[in-house]
């Protein structure tokens, strides 16, 4: 058997994951400037809120899924509000903000690890026995294909979002300088906390959709944060469709990294990834 | 009383961590998030040779600290390219890389399976078999590191150092090599950090990757940051506090692996509040 189409298709579907938490994780970077590590640990989150729901109180499974991403967008909100909202007032330096979010992130997923215990939890009822596609003799499964399909809407969204309207106008006049924006009217503080709900919301979708893939734990968050991180930097951060381009090379790069050798090293390949481009193209590809 | 001897070697072995920690994070200025990759270097090198050859502690303590000490100059080479967020972004990347390879290097590592049977330090015939002299021998490192960093930090170097936190041009400008006076500093703290772990292995007697994680970067960089920045003896009261804190959670009652989670809880949250309400810890003189 042929292992390149296989190794195409995971990358692939690795790259649609990563460019979901990349799209929210740059959102969020592009409006306010600072490294949100607390974000990796909504994906978290939302993964439990739907196994709470759909598997300790039987609710059906659309229900569910909604109010997982509606939780995960309302607690990025709240953090937001309680933690990084004064920090930014009072014109705190980045590595504040950003030792902050390390705070954030290792409560919020210890959070989660006593309430649902740190074991391995697997999201879907019927794992196993799933529908299964077949591309050019790769092997895709259902809810991967929703995966991908569903990557690609949320990007669209966004670039539409952005284009269009004029919320989205609203978020790039923050980003670009928050005093002018609220001289000219914008409320900042609100245009920021909505940035900090559709991110988080966008995280916790992604968390679903692992927990359905392969399944969930308490710090499944962290890696898959950094791997969008690392998505955003390598495609040029703060911008949206950078992110989701360095979010498919980056799958692609990990999966023909590890061709040879143990699965295991794939979180190392990424970070040596990283590091280079941090070294010799630190804008990203997309940057001028 | 075995209990109390037990928290104290901690004590002592987070205090050196924390202590050289602080001399790149307090003094210098530089976020690093990867001492633990160190502090596990510094172990494994331990546990391999000694478990392997049977040569004294002390020396293999020594070739701990000197391959620690080659390997963060190369590091600290790459991470002095980057700035305040990127810089910590990437000593992410070299933490999760180091620990890859003690994971996958299986040869060496014997990864997740660990190695058993450390035998404790032993000089001149006599050995720290016991947890008393072992607490005794650790005592007395740790006050060296103390007073070595105390002399560090009050030299000229140490001012320079302090310098460069404060303006790297201007101190540039004055003709100083930043760039090695960083280098120097990184390396430093990397030995020592070594020291800890050549400690830490053999009090333990066992090690596994899974003590040198991110997030035991994490609780490191709380260590300093709670005891307070640029202040030797604030990260030993760091130490204190926060190896004590928990050990009270385990003794208002909560079962083990709970208490284990409210630890994390506990200094996510302190992170939290002290970047909002005390930047600079207990008695830091120096805010991020």
């Amino acid at each position: 058997m042929d292992i390149i189409p296989q190794l195409i298709v995971n990358s692939i579907i690795a790259g649609a994951i990563y460019s979901m938490v990349a799209l929210g994780f740059n959102l969020i970077y592009g409006t306010t400037k600072f490294f949100d590590l607390g974000y990796g640990a909504l994906a978290a989150v939302g993964g439990y809120s739907v196994f709470y729901f759909y598997k300790g109180l039987g609710l059906n499974l659309y229900v569910a899924i909604i109010l997982g991403i509606l939780i995960s967008g309302a607690i990025g909100l709240i953090i937001y509000r309680l933690v990084y909202a004064p920090l930014r007032k009072r014109k705190s330096s980045g590595m504040v903000l950003l030792v902050a979010a390390l705070g954030v992130m290792t409560a919020v997923q210890s959070i989660v690890a006593i309430l649902f215990t740190s074991q391995f939890q697997t999201l879907s009822r019927s794992a196993g026995n799933e529908a299964v596609y077949n591309i050019f003799g790769g092997v895709i499964t259902q809810t991967q294909l929703i995966i991908l399909i569903l990557g690609l809407l949320i990007m669209a969204a966004i670039g539409l979002m952005f284009r269009y309207t004029l919320f989205g106008k609203a978020i790039k006049a923050v980003g670009d300088d928050e005093e002018v924006s609220k001289i000219v009217g914008i409320n900042t503080v609100k245009v920021i906390g909505w940035v900090f709900f559709i991110g988080s919301a966008i995280a916790g979708l992604a968390g679903i959709l692992v927990g359905f893939d392969t399944g969930i734990e308490p710090t499944m968050g962290l890696s898959l944060l950094l791997k969008g991180v690392i998505a955003s930097i390598i495609g040029g951060i703060g911008n949206v469709y950078g992110g989701v381009l360095g979010a498919f090379l980056l799958g692609f790069i990990e999966n023909f990294g590890i061709w040879q050798i143990s699965g295991e090293w794939k979180d190392a390949i990424a970070f040596g990834v990283l590091i280079l481009f941090l070294l010799f193209r630190p804008q990203g590809i997309l940057k001028l | 009383m075995e209990y109390l001897i037990h928290i104290a070697i901690l004590i002592s072995i987070y205090a050196i961590l924390g202590l050289s920690l602080n001399l790149v994070v307090g003094f210098t200025g530089l976020l690093s998030i990867t001492q633990a990759a160190f502090y596990g270097i510094g172990a494994y090198v331990t546990a391999i040779l000694l478990t392997s050859t049977g040569m004294n502690f002390f020396l293999a303590m020594l070739i701990g600290i000197v391959i620690t000490a080659v390997i963060s100059l190369a590091i600290g080479f790459v991470l002095s390219k980057f700035k305040d967020d990127y810089y910590a972004l990437g000593s992410f990347g070299f933490n999760v890389i180091i620990y890859s390879i003690f994971l996958n290097w299986q040869s060496l590592t014997r990864g997740p399976l660990g190695i058993p049977g450390i035998p404790r330090p032993s000089l001149f015939g006599f050995t720290f078999s016991e947890n008393l002299w072992f607490l005794v021998l650790s005592v007395i490192i740790l006050i060296i590191i103390y007073f070595l960093c105390k002399f560090i930090t009050t030299s000229s170097f140490g001012r320079v150092l302090k310098a460069i936190r404060e303006d790297e041009e201007a101190i540039s400008v004055f003709g100083y090599r930043v760039l090695w006076y960083k280098l120097t500093i990184f390396v430093i703290s990397a030995g020592m950090a070594a020291v800890a772990g050549s400690l830490f292995a053999s009090y333990i007697t066992f090690i596994d990757p899974s003590s040198f994680t991110l997030t035991e970067s994490i609780f490191i960089l709380a260590v300093v940051i709670l005891g307070g920045l640029a202040n030797n003896k604030g990260a030993v009261l760091g130490a204190v506090c926060l190896i004590l804190l928990p050990e009270i959670l385990r003794f208002v009652g909560f079962p083990d692996d709970i208490a284990a989670q409210m630890r994390q809880v506990t200094y996510g949250v302190i992170l939290i509040l002290l970047m909002l309400y005390r930047p600079q810890g207990l008695v830091g003189e120096y805010r991020l």
